[in-house]
């Protein structure tokens, strides 16, 4: 078994960027600066230890055995002894710091990560996938752990230990350290043989992996229709296939672990060949003592061994370097949202403004919103509608701050959204999305979400002013009851429900609602229609519609169509306009009345 | 698990559990039968390879006894120890490579009779069996198998080398022996606790990982109501409380592997010390050679990693026992609907219509005492097309099911063209039957693979007629390859209703004698909504058709409409009829409507 760890060529670091990659992590790892350099201290003790063993065997059989001096023999046995139990408390030590060390930089590294992200803006999370934000924070991180566990030890320990013998070597005897090194050329090209082809066999095993099991996972949850279709014969000859060109890419890496393993052990034979033939016509000249040569041939293996490790990790070394590479450009990400410096706080009441906003998505040419301006009054209540991705949730979200447009300003109560404090911004303007999403907990911790500082009896009556109590009641064990893997205990109504509590507990002076496109359970729908009510009572309400039901109760409707207004006013001014906004509705009650 | 157990029921558990984990070995045993000779082969190349081994100390003893303190042939020693170099390089190569090929050969085999069985099983053992739980019986559990599998030819030469040693040793200087040998026996002890104590240590490492993760997902998935509210705070502390965990749980980790690893480099050490003072007096008193003492050395240091890894491939035993209980709860799981042993066929007479429907005197459920259809009588002509229509829950898709016999009724009969569906073989009854589901399935392959699913060697116009038939193919051609693109979850994504006429199109090729359409348009974008129902209505023209209704305008489509109600049927007849008729069936109606209300939205 050998470690394992690959990186394809385009995260490969160069000289430079692995220099920034290793300059960076020394200055987040200087809080345990204490630890790192005790697990340094202990490493080299330990390397020592392990060296002086063969050293003392020598000094044992030249000075104690062949001079038949007992008391000699005596010492360099009891020296022996210290250094194995100096070996062990070093050992000991050295796992210790080295793991507190590894472990609290990689937690450090997750809170540093972490908060990163979620001080970024939505523009953000657009931008980068969902999953590859969670890779990163998980097997990215992860990757490091077997690093920080024992192999950051190795490393280390095997780069002291090559050097360190070959000084001691070179003391020992200058013509046998040449003897031994004869066979080093031939152990380092194969070592890097070996590393670039595992490298690459690596990356083949890891691609064949995912690709057996997304057609496991494929042929496990497209069942029904396989058995439906009576293919489950076609499907396991495709999976077979599948399967197979992973066994042959197993088989392949195996190969080429094969013959370096077999290399490395001819290699350290030979050199044993070696240094006992020439040493030994080296002692029959008398220019090197027979302890020499014997402790050459032990200490032989503190030279090949380390040499043999450092290939092998170098892989896993790499994929580290690659990932913290990745991370780092997470940590260097510029928050696009955040506190101005001198932030203000947001007026209790106050109007709505947007004024001549022109806002287009990262990466998109065309502008999501051209030059747009609206007004929004205390009380008031705006619908918008339009087509789909004419602008009109983009429009909710810049009035809500999730996004800041690129020209233009949104204001409340005559202070910029961009000037006002986060907390401030927050409490006054509350969104509540289509879907009501959930976390783990209780349906309690999910309302206290929207304020953590809540207490039960405020949560309580959150509940209560969206007239859910009752509803909540008879779960099982109240608000108490866990929602369990994002609420799939809970139906899409009753996740909604919480979502309105969330609003009510904040008691905004503004709400932003995106209605839900797909119907929800009839049994909830009505309750969720009541509580709606409840909380858009008094309050100022922009909803981006999409029943007539809705778009009847505003007091305003706003038909977003190109990225701009292009109709504005009362349900029946604009009916009477026979517009856009006409024409819509007349589709929305065709489509009732169709059946 | 109940806390108080009566003697008797612990008895049976843990008989259970034996007898289970019996069946687990007999499963391995039986799968490492086929590869007896190469297992055989890398057990005697370890055998061989551990004797070349053991001989290269010995070869280095001569050498220095003989060749240098004696003035002998130094040269002759030096030459065979390179060649004992080269036989050991080449036998270590190949007992590695025979190992890890068949330990992989064993992994593959195994991960294909359990993929082959997962995929026969019936589909009510799916519909309880989570993706998860069998994905890691073939991924997890059976990497367990594979590193238990390649230690057997490895522990076998590892045995015979650490026998040949030790016999060396006590052969040489049986005293010395006993006492350089010692220490030995506990770096095994301590290899055998260390991979116990670890392995649950790095579970519960992987569990807080776990758990990190989840508020990972959630926070970023959930990202929209955390900035909304300003909940950040909230989730890191949350997070940091997963990492102190992680750090708290690595750390006891990281405990016991300091006080086991140096502990197991250290006792071999002893071992040296003891031959260098307890042997090195001995060479002063004239009982051994310099040689001996050094041969003793390298023996000593030879022994270390045998017995390393045998202390742990007990710990890599027991994964691999529990692993296989798990897979073989899996593989002992029989099918529930297999073929009848005497299969019957069906008509074939092109003259009459094909593909009646009947279901007699039907009594089904999930749970035996919540019967989902009760008595239900249902008759279609061959050749009719009958809408279904009924309140969520009313058991509209369990009639899918029962005709393709993904579950069995629990009394009462379902025929297809006069013929009990139990007593026809699964792949006939299935390929006369094409379903779409309510849920489209999409599978990461082409467009035409897609299409062709029912039929994988049909003709390129065979899949563009249907294609055209389900109004799939001017889209199909407008993708960047046409019938080539990969389509599916990570392919090139498709619009529902694109998704609903391709799933049309693979119940089209399958050339069926009865379709169900499961509603096609509910995933539908409205405007979409009579594009579907156009293609709906040209693949139903003169075929068997079961539709299964949840908007309104699918119902006209039909010939004739059966209200279900309560497991039974309420009413049958036209879509007027029922209408003037029938209260239930106006009521069942209006929520439709509302419901498509809600999702008629944008313009």
């Amino acid at each position: 078994m050998w470690a394992q760890g690959g990186v394809t060529d385009e995260d490969k670091l160069s000289r430079a960027q692995a220099r920034t990659v290793i300059g960076r992590v020394f200055k987040m790892a200087a809080p345990f600066r204490k630890t790192m350099f005790m697990a340094f201290a202990c490493v080299c003790v330990t390397t020592v230890c392990a060296l002086a063993g063969p050293l003392l065997v020598r000094r044992g059989i030249d000075i104690g055995i062949r001079q038949s001096d007992s008391r000699s023999l005596n010492i360099s046995v009891a020296i022996y002894l210290g250094v194995a139990l100096i070996a062990y408390i070093f050992g000991r030590a050295q796992f210790l710091y080295l793991n507190r060390t590894g472990e609290s930089f990689l937690r450090v590294l997750r809170l540093a990560v972490f908060r990163q992200m979620q001080r970024q803006s939505m523009a953000f999370y657009d931008r980068n996938k969902a999953g590859v934000l969670v890779a990163r924070m998980t097997a990215d991180i992860e990757s490091m752990a077997e690093l920080v566990q024992w192999g950051l030890l190795q490393f280390i320990a095997a780069g002291m230990l090559v050097v360190f013998a070959l000084v001691l070597l070179a003391t020992l005897s200058w013509q046998l350290t040449i003897v031994a090194l004869l066979v080093m050329p031939l152990l380092i090209a194969a070592s890097m043989k070996f590393q670039r082809d595992s490298n690459k066999a690596y990356l083949t095993v890891r691609e064949r992996v995912g690709a057996n099991l997304s057609a496991l996972q494929e042929g496990i949850t497209t069942v029904r229709v396989i058995q439906a279709y009576a293919q489950e014969e076609e499907t396991i000859r495709k999976f077979t296939k599948s399967n197979r060109e992973l066994f042959n890419s197993h088989e392949h890496s195996v190969r080429v672990s094969t013959w370096y393993f077999a290399l490395i052990e001819f290699g350290g034979v030979f050199a044993s060949a070696l240094i006992i033939g020439i040493g030994g016509w080296l002692v029959h000249r008398g220019d090197v003592t027979l302890g020499t040569v014997v402790a050459f041939t032990l200490l032989l293996s503190s030279l090949f061994d380390p040499v043999q490790q450092l290939s092998q990790l170098y892989n896993t070394v790499q994929s580290a370097g690659a990932a913290l590479n990745k991370l780092f450009q997470i940590l260097d990400a510029k928050p696009e949202i955040d506190e101005h410096p001198g932030a203000i706080e947001l007026p209790k009441v106050g109007d709505l403004e947007v004024h001549g906003i022109t806002f287009s998505y990262a990466g998109s040419e065309t502008a999501a919103l051209k030059n747009v301006s609206i007004r929004v009054g205390v009380g008031e209540k705006l619908a918008l509608v339009g087509p789909t991705g004419a602008g009109k949730s983009t429009l909710a979200k810049l009035m809500a701050r999730l996004y800041d447009p690129q020209s233009g300003s949104v204001a409340y109560g005559g202070v910029d959204l961009t000037m006002a404090t986060m907390a401030s911004l927050r409490e006054r303007i509350v969104v509540v999305p289509q879907e009501g999403f959930l976390f783990n907990g209780t349906i309690r911790d999910n309302v206290r979400i929207a304020k953590s500082s809540a207490t039960d009896e405020e949560i309580d009556a959150a509940i209560a002013a969206i007239g859910a109590t009752d509803h909540f009641s008879t779960l099982p064990d109240g608000l108490d009851t866990e929602v369990r893997e994002r609420g799939s205990r809970l139906s899409a109504g009753e996740r909604q429900l919480v979502a309105l509590a969330r609003a009510a507990l904040v008691d905004p002076a503004v709400l932003v609602l995106d209605e839900a496109t797909s119907n929800l359970d009839p049994g909830t729908e009505a309750e969720v229609e009541h509580a709606l009510e409840r909380l858009m009572n008094g309050r100022t309400v922009i909803v981006v519609a999409h029943r007539l039901s809705t778009v009847q109760r505003a007091d305003h409707i706003a038909v977003i169509a190109d990225a701009q207004i292009a109709e504005y006013g009362t349900h029946e001014e604009l009916i009477a306009k026979a517009g856009r906004y006409s024409a819509l509705a007349e589709a929305w009650k065709r489509s009732q009345s169709a059946h | 698990m109940t806390s108080i157990e009566s003697d008797t029921e612990v008895a049976a558990r843990l008989e259970f559990e034996e007898a289970q984990r019996s069946e687990g070995w007999k499963l391995l045993r039986a799968a490492l039968k086929v590869q007896r000779r190469n297992l055989l082969l890398g057990a005697l190349v370890g055998i061989l390879w551990a004797s070349f081994k053991v001989a290269v100390p010995q070869m280095t003893k001569f050498a220095i006894n003989d060749g240098i303190e004696k003035n002998g042939p130094l040269l002759r020693w030096a030459l065979i120890i390179g060649g004992l170099g080269v036989l050991t390089g080449v036998l270590s190569g190949m007992r590695r490579y025979v190992a890890f090929r068949e330990s992989r050969w064993a992994e593959m085999l195994f991960r294909e009779r359990l993929f082959s069985h997962i995929l026969r099983l019936h589909i009510g053992y799916h519909d309880k069996a989570q993706t998860g739980q069998l994905m890691s019986r073939a991924s997890s559990d059976l990497m367990q198998i594979q590193g238990f599998i390649v230690m057997i030819p490895i522990t076998l030469s590892n045995v015979i080398q650490i026998i040949a040693v030790t016999a060396i040793l006590f052969i040489t200087d049986p005293i010395l022996a006993v006492v350089a040998l010692i220490p030995l026996p506990f770096v095994n002890l301590s290899a055998r606790r260390f991979s116990h104590r670890i392995h649950p240590a790095s579970i519960a490492v992987q569990a807080e990982q776990a758990q990190l993760a989840n508020v990972v997902e959630e926070s970023v998935s959930g990202v929209r109501v955390i900035k909304g509210f300003g909940a950040e705070q909230v989730q890191f502390e949350k997070l940091e409380k997963e990492a102190d965990d992680i750090l708290r749980e690595s750390m006891k980790a990281a405990r016991i592997r300091s006080s086991f690893m140096p502990a197991i480099d250290v006792l071999p050490a002893l071992g040296l010390v003891a031959v260098l003072g307890v042997g090195g007096h001995r060479v002063i008193n004239g009982d051994l050679t310099v040689g001996d003492l050094v041969a003793f050395n390298v023996y000593l240091t030879l022994l270390i990693w045998p017995l390393r890894n045998i202390g742990m491939i007990v710990a890599l035993g027991q994964r691999a026992a529990a692993a296989l209980v798990r897979i073989n709860e899996v593989m002992s799981t029989k099918s529930e609907i297999s073929d009848p042993t005497l299969p019957m066929q069906l008509p074939h007479d092109e003259t009459e219509n094909l593909g009646s429907v009947k279901f007699d005197k039907v009594v089904f459920g999930y749970n035996a005492e919540y019967p989902v259809l009760r008595n239900f009588n249902l008759d279609i002509q061959g050749g009719e097309s009958i809408a279904i229509v009924g309140a969520t829950g009313s058991g509209k898709s369990t009639i899918t099911r029962l005709l393709l016999r993904f579950y069995d009724a629990q009394s009462g009969h379902v025929y297809l063209d006069g013929i009990d569906v139990r007593k026809l073989k699964l792949s006939e009854l299935r390929s006369q039957i094409g379903v779409v589901f309510e849920d489209t399935v999409l599978f990461n392959d082409t467009v035409r693979n897609n299409i062709a699913f029912a039929k994988p060697h049909a003709s390129a116009d065979e899949v563009e007629r249907a294609a055209k038939l389900s109004g799939a193919h001017e889209f199909i051609l407008r993708l960047p390859k046409g019938y080539e693109t990969v389509i599916g979850e990570r392919g090139f994504s498709l619009s529902g209703g694109q998704r609903q006429r391709i799933a049309i199109a693979r119940a089209i090729v399958a050339n069926p004698r009865v379709l169900v359409l499961d509603d096609a348009t509910s995933a539908v974008d409205p405007s979409k909504e009579g594009e579907i129902r156009e293609a709906m209505k040209t693949v139903m023209s003169g075929r068997t058709t079961i539709v299964i209704a949840h908007r309104p305008g699918t119902i006209a489509l039909a010939d004739r409409v059966m209200l279900l109600d309560e497991g039974k049927v309420a009413a049958i007849g036209t879509h007027e009829d029922l209408v003037s008729t029938n209260a239930r069936y106006r009521e069942v109606l209006a929520n439709m409507s509302a419901d498509a209300d809600a999702e008629s939205q944008e313009v």
